[in-house]
């Protein structure tokens, strides 16, 4: 019995990275688990809910979908990467200031979706933002407050 | 035990694994795959990844055929204007599908290779007449859409063969009406209860000239509906026609299906939504895409 | 509302925001223990069976095993229960449900544990089971536990029901159901714990009240408290399914006998099957009203399904029966409210214990009241409200703080607006728009039982202050809320305080995060406290700057005198110089709000010291020809006494909606087939209506700076008023819930509603 595990290579939060691991396992595991990253979080582990959101090659994904050497040659923003030179990127001092934070567990994620979107469209619109956060399921907040965030930070950054 | 995971360069390659060896599985976008293998339905001994493979991933005509690889991802089917003026039926599906996570990643050979009822690509290519382009250790054949499922998650794909991409008749000009719909429990990140897929187009005189209809996640494979289309040809529609060939649609998916407990639903809401879908073919002079 | 608040009104940043949004490891799955071990449980998969055999051989020559427990290895007391103690942490010789815990592995790893578990071989000899309340109460039905399947009953009785009825223009009866729910927070239980130093087991866990905890582990394991040390890891939601021990327990039992680091996440799976839901509850309503549409007289039979396990059912049963009234007042009322037990998995605690079900009820008796009597919805609402003075159905009389007449008036000119133009203007043929309204009441804290809270301020020797409260902060912002309090007793700004939370080891009791007590009764607690400091602050500061102390106030972290610039002093150093006397400025707030037991033939007394109110307003849009139901608006008013934080008020009202909206329309649990998040829909940002929240602060005399609570409020009239408003578009209600694609179809077919417009 061979026991395999596969050499991935990908640019992680702004590094290069390598790590070996099982090829059967989830990103999110990887990331967890073995690159103890542990801002992406699990709360289904089946697409559900969107708490383990993360940026693939510009594009919001679910960790917990992806087999882990699906990222090798990708570029993956996590949730710990995401922050601007004087401490809290644009979207998440929006989401301080308009609240969008309850109990926190599903903020990571929406924020990653957030990110997403905004990267590929800086003037999206508030139907395209609550598209976009609809694979992000929250029980605190009924997404008002996040919804507004994202709009703060998007006119943050056009108008600018 | 353990996994292993390939990624070949190119297609050729890929059809070389695929006959050297009898434990391959195809692998795509994973959100099947991964879904499977958490609820142990599945033990994925190789981990085959044709997502990056160049020849399947391209979205092209040649011929006055749309030509759209198998790993084509729904959110490239959204994003693409190929798509939205060729088969603005697919777009809509595409709109509707998963979340946009979801979207990012799952392909549409995934999709129609999984057979689940209720896959949402499918209606919109059975109107598309739209045939699978499958590679096989011998060489190619093609297989119609409505073939590809034996019955509910079952591909009947042999092992070795692996889907290219999908060869679809465009939308023909002057379509009165191309539409997606689909009825799920929430707005997005919704399993189908039912969806539908047409393309209308009256003549002059207000007539149906041209009609495709397929439903999906209402009978254990999505269908094209012909009853319906044959009732409709030739015809004007108004709204008490329109209502007659609802009719017909679930009497048609009865037909197929039995009286299940599902369908004291399914019935009704099948010729409801079927005449919501064709309202607006009693504006005249409205066109409507999806 | 003149004041001169500085702190309490505004909308600070919230404490652990920024941590959640940067992805810190703050939750339990997040912590990172050296070498922990992995539990995992086994779990019977049988209704109702008595257990013959364990045999953990198998499991333990697995390799990574390092021990499996049963029953037998429990040191204390195998019983958990924060009412009733019934439920035992692993199987004692009989399984009552599919969920029950029968053992315990401990492993080196996930796929070692996940295989040790498969491994275990139990011998069982099934017994009948019953699944529903009337199954479980017929003559001969197998009894769960010794006392038989009835838990418990709640009687409210006041005034002569048989007479008044005789006296009513119209009597309404219906029966209104609703399904088990699922708490879906986002967070799956988890929790860790290690051995510290000192001998103590230290156990992060995601939970509402790390002190109960403490008394349930030191319990199973047999020690004394100070033994064990519960520490609340950041909770991802809670709702009330993290009042039960989930994990605490197992984590404990673990630690005392191996001495070495574990962690127990569940999956998401794990969570579904084994975590309280809320009780299904059938609701048999008979009320009658004058011909002015006054309420006279209303019977009430309520029957909460329990499943196998007490958890916090009997207080559901007794909170149901206690608000079925609504906030109205009527004078005659006969109300039995049941808890029985079926081999379900266990219901317990939700957002609202009982009160969003009975609601559903209320508020849909009053419409049909309404329309029976060709009286506005709104209209007999108002009617009805209660008010300073009115005398609940317990004997209680309202001396204060009674908003619900407030709340009407908020929602009015919405209303008006959406019945006079909206409803008439459908977006399409086929769709049909409605108005509902929905109403509630809500006593804050336990029902008719002590429920004390304690809370700790303290300045140190350089004069920084430090609050310590064991009030756990599920997501709904009490440690920001409870921050502001003292600050503003104090004078200091927010960010001056630092906070200690949820920490056994550290921190007194301020009970459980539930029954939207904590602003209330642990901000009484921290009020209290945070004043004794002021106090003995202004006392030093008098005596240092000879004048009198009333002319002395507290203000950035000085006392300075209110009229002229005579001089200040910082806390510093008085902070200093009453350390150097031996004098400590460590002070205790505690607060129990006044009740009194109810009588249990009667149902009289004083259950809550305060309530607080809502009206909700639904404008819904059905597809007459799909079942299909948009949301479009909701507007929420809620008296909540005074909002300490009104964003956060506005922020806990738009998630009730979310769940309120979730209850009417699309959740449903069925045990057995809803497996996980892929079977159990909650509303995702698409799903959401605009949200209109409004504010009403009718002050609470008890209150801190008057406030109340709006936790569980903020919830329970969102369904009622989407019922409604579905009923007025389409002209016959829908009163078992939830209202599915299938149910509004149905109705729309009943009605004629479906089909062409003009054949
Ligand atoms: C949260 C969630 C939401 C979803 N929502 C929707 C929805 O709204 N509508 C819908 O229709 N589906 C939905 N799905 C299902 C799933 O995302 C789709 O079926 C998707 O299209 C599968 O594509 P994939 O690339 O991820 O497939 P994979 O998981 O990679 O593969 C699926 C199957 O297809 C086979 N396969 C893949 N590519 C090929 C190929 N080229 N040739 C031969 N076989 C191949 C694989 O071996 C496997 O058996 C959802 C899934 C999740 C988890
Ligand atoms: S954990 Fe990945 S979507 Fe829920
Ligand atoms: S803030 Fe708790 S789930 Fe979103």
């Amino acid at each position: 019995m061979k026991n395999h595990t596969v050499t991935i290579r990908f640019t992680l939060n702004g590094e290069p990275t390598t790590v070996e691991a099982a090829a059967d396992v989830s990103v999110l595991h990887l990331l967890r688990e073995h690159l103890g990253l542990k801002g992406t979080k699990e709360g289904c582990g089946m697409g559900e809910c969107g708490a383990c959101t993360i940026v693939v090659d510009g594009r919001a994904v679910n960790a917990c979908l992806m087999f882990a050497p699906q990222l090798d040659g990708r570029e993956v923003l996590t949730v710990e990467g995401l922050r601007a030179e004087d401490g809290l990127h644009p979207l998440q001092q929006a989401f301080v200031d308009h609240h969008g934070v309850q109990c926190g567990f599903c903020t990571p994620g929406a924020l990653m979706s957030a990110y997403a979107l905004l990267q590929e469209n800086p003037r999206a619109g508030r139907e395209e933002i609550v598209t976009a956060i609809s694979g992000n399921l929250c029980r605190c907040t009924g997404y008002r407050n996040m919804v507004a965030a994202i709009e703060a930070a998007r006119d943050r950054r056009t108008d600018k | 035990m353990s996994t292993e995971y390939i990624r070949p360069q190119g297609l050729d390659e890929a059809l070389g694994l695929l006959q050297e060896r009898q434990d391959v599985t195809i692998l795509a976008g994973g959100t099947d795959l991964m879904v499977d293998r958490r609820s142990e339905k599945i033990r994925p001994r190789c981990l085959l990844d044709v997502s990056r493979l160049p020849e399947l991933r391209r979205i092209r005509t040649r011929d006055g055929v749309l030509e759209i690889g198998a790993a084509v991802t729904i959110s490239e089917l959204l994003a693409s204007g190929t798509i939205a003026r060729m088969a603005p039926v697919l777009a809509g599906c595409a709109r509707r599908f998963g979340s946009r996570q979801i979207r990012n990643v799952a392909t549409i050979g995934g999709n129609v290779a999984h057979c689940a009822p209720c896959g949402d690509t499918i209606a919109p290519l059975l109107v598309h007449e739209a045939q699978a382009v499958v590679a096989a250790p011998g060489g190619t054949r093609t297989v119609d859409i409505g073939e590809m499922a034996g019955g509910p998650y079952q591909c009947i794909l042999a092992p070795g063969e692996l889907i290219r991409c999908f060869r679809l008749k465009p939308c023909p000009a002057g379509v009165d009406l191309a539409d997606f719909q689909k009825i799920g429990r929430r707005r997005e990140l919704a399993i189908s209860r039912i969806s539908m897929a047409a393309m209308v187009r009256l003549d002059d005189d207000g007539g149906v000239d041209f009609m495709r209809f397929a439903v999906g996640a209402c009978t254990p494979t999505p269908h094209r509906f012909r009853e319906v289309e044959d009732f409709l040809l030739g015809r004007r529609p108004d709204e008490g026609l329109l209502w007659q060939a609802g009719r017909l649609a679930a009497d048609t998916m009865i037909a197929i299906t039995g009286t299940r407990p599902s369908a004291a639903y399914k019935q009704p809401a099948v010729q409801g939504l079927f005449l919501r879908m064709m309202s607006p073919l009693l504006q005249p002079g409205r066109k409507s895409h999806a | 509302m003149p004041d001169n608040c500085r702190t309490v009104g505004k909308n600070i940043a919230r404490i652990g925001a920024v941590e959640r949004l940067q992805g810190r490891p703050v939750f339990s799955a997040d912590l990172s223990l050296d070498d922990a071990l992995v539990l995992k449980v086994l779990r019977s998969g049988r209704a109702h069976a008595v257990v013959k055999d364990i045999d953990v051989g198998p499991a333990l020559a697995v390799d990574g095993v390092v021990r499996v427990f049963t029953e037998a290895d429990i040191p204390g007391e195998n019983r958990m229960g924060i009412i009733n103690r019934d439920q035992p942490l692993l199987a004692d010789g009989r399984v009552r449900s599919s969920a029950d815990p029968v053992a315990l592995v401990a492993a080196r790893s996930e796929e070692a544990a996940e295989r040790a578990v498969a491994a275990i071989q139990v011998t069982y000899e099934d017994l009948p089971a019953v699944f529903t309340p009337d199954e479980a109460l017929a003559p001969g039905a197998p009894a769960i536990h010794p006392d038989g399947n009835l838990l418990f009953a709640r009687r409210i009785r006041r005034g002569d029901v048989e007479a008044a009825f005789s006296r009513c223009a119209v009597v309404v009866e219906r029966t209104y159901r609703t399904p088990f729910i699922e708490h879906a927070y986002l967070e799956p239980d988890a929790g860790a714990g290690f051995v510290d130093d000192d001998g103590t087991l230290v156990i992060y866990a995601s939970t509402q009240n790390p002190h109960y905890d403490l008394t349930e582990v030191t319990r199973l394991l047999g020690v004394e408290k100070w033994r064990v040390r519960i520490i609340q890891a950041a909770t991802g939601g809670g709702f009330g399914s993290k009042l039960d021990l989930n994990v605490q327990g197992f984590i404990g039992l673990a630690l005392y006998h191996l001495r070495q680091p574990v962690r127990m996440v569940y999956s998401r799976e794990e969570a579904f099957l084994a975590t309280a839901k809320r009780h299904p509850l059938e609701m048999h309503f008979t009320t009658g009203a004058d011909e002015k549409g006054r309420l006279l007289a209303t019977r009430v039979l309520i029957t909460c399904n329990t499943g196998a396990y007490g958890s916090y059912g009997i207080a559901v049963t007794s909170r149901s029966a206690v608000h079925a009234t609504g906030p109205y007042k009527i004078e005659n009322v006969e109300i039995e409210s049941r808890c029985v037990y079926t081999n379900h998995p266990f219901c317990g605690a939700m957002r609202g214990f009982g009160t969003p079900q009975a609601a559903i009820a209320h508020e849909g008796q009053m419409d049909l009241l309404a329309q029976r009597l060709g009286i506005d919805p709104l209209e007999i609402r108002r009617i009805n409200a209660l008010r300073t003075g009115s005398v609940t159905a317990t004997g209680q009389k309202l001396s204060a703080s009674v908003g619900i007449g407030e709340c009407l008036q908020a929602l009015t000119p919405h209303y008006d607006q959406a019945r006079r133009q909206w409803r008439q203007e459908p977006s399409s043929p086929y769709i049909r728009r409605g108005v509902g309204i929905g109403c509630m009441w809500y006593g804050i804290g336990n029902t008719g039982t002590k429920n004390p809270a304690t809370a700790r301020v303290a300045m140190d020797r350089e004069g920084r202050v430090t609050l310590f409260t064991g009030c756990a902060d599920i997501g709904q912002g009490s440690s920001t809320v409870l921050t502001q309090i003292c600050a503003e007793v104090l004078g200091l700004a927010p960010g001056d305080i630092r906070l200690v939370v949820a920490d056994t080891g550290l921190t007194p009791n301020a009970g459980a995060t539930s029954a939207s007590r904590q602003t209330y009764i642990s901000g009484n607690a921290v009020q209290t406290a945070a004043a004794k400091l002021a106090a003995a602050l202004l006392e030093a500061a008098a005596d240092q700057l000879q004048v009198p102390r009333a002319s002395l106030a507290l203000s950035n972290g000085e006392v300075i005198t209110g009229a002229e610039k005579t001089g200040c002093v910082s806390f510093a150093r008085l902070a200093q110089m009453l350390h150097d006397q031996g004098v400590s400025l460590e002070f205790e707030g505690f607060f129990d709000p006044p009740t009194t037991a109810l009588d249990p033939a009667t149902g009289q007394g004083v259950p809550y010291a305060t309530y607080a109110f809502a009206g909700q307003l639904a404008l819904v849009e059905v597809d007459t020809l799909t079942g299909e139901v948009r949301v479009a608006r909701i507007v929420a008013a809620h008296d909540v006494g005074r909002a300490i934080h009104p964003e956060n008020v506005r922020g806990q009202i738009c998630g009730g909606v979310a769940m309120g909206l979730g209850f009417a329309l699309m959740e449903q649990f069925v045990p057995g087939s809803t497996l996980s998040l892929k079977d159990y829909h909650i509303p995702t940002c698409a799903d959401m209506p605009e949200i209109v929240p409004i504010i009403v602060e009718s002050e609470e005399p008890s209150g801190p700076f008057g406030a109340k609570g709006v936790g569980e409020p903020a919830l329970i009239p969102t369904a009622p008023a989407i019922l409604n408003a579905l009923a007025d578009a389409l002209g016959k209600r829908i009163d078992t819930l939830p209202a599915s694609l299938e149910s509004v179809l149905e109705t729309s077919i009943a009605t004629g509603h479906f089909g062409p417009r003009e054949v």
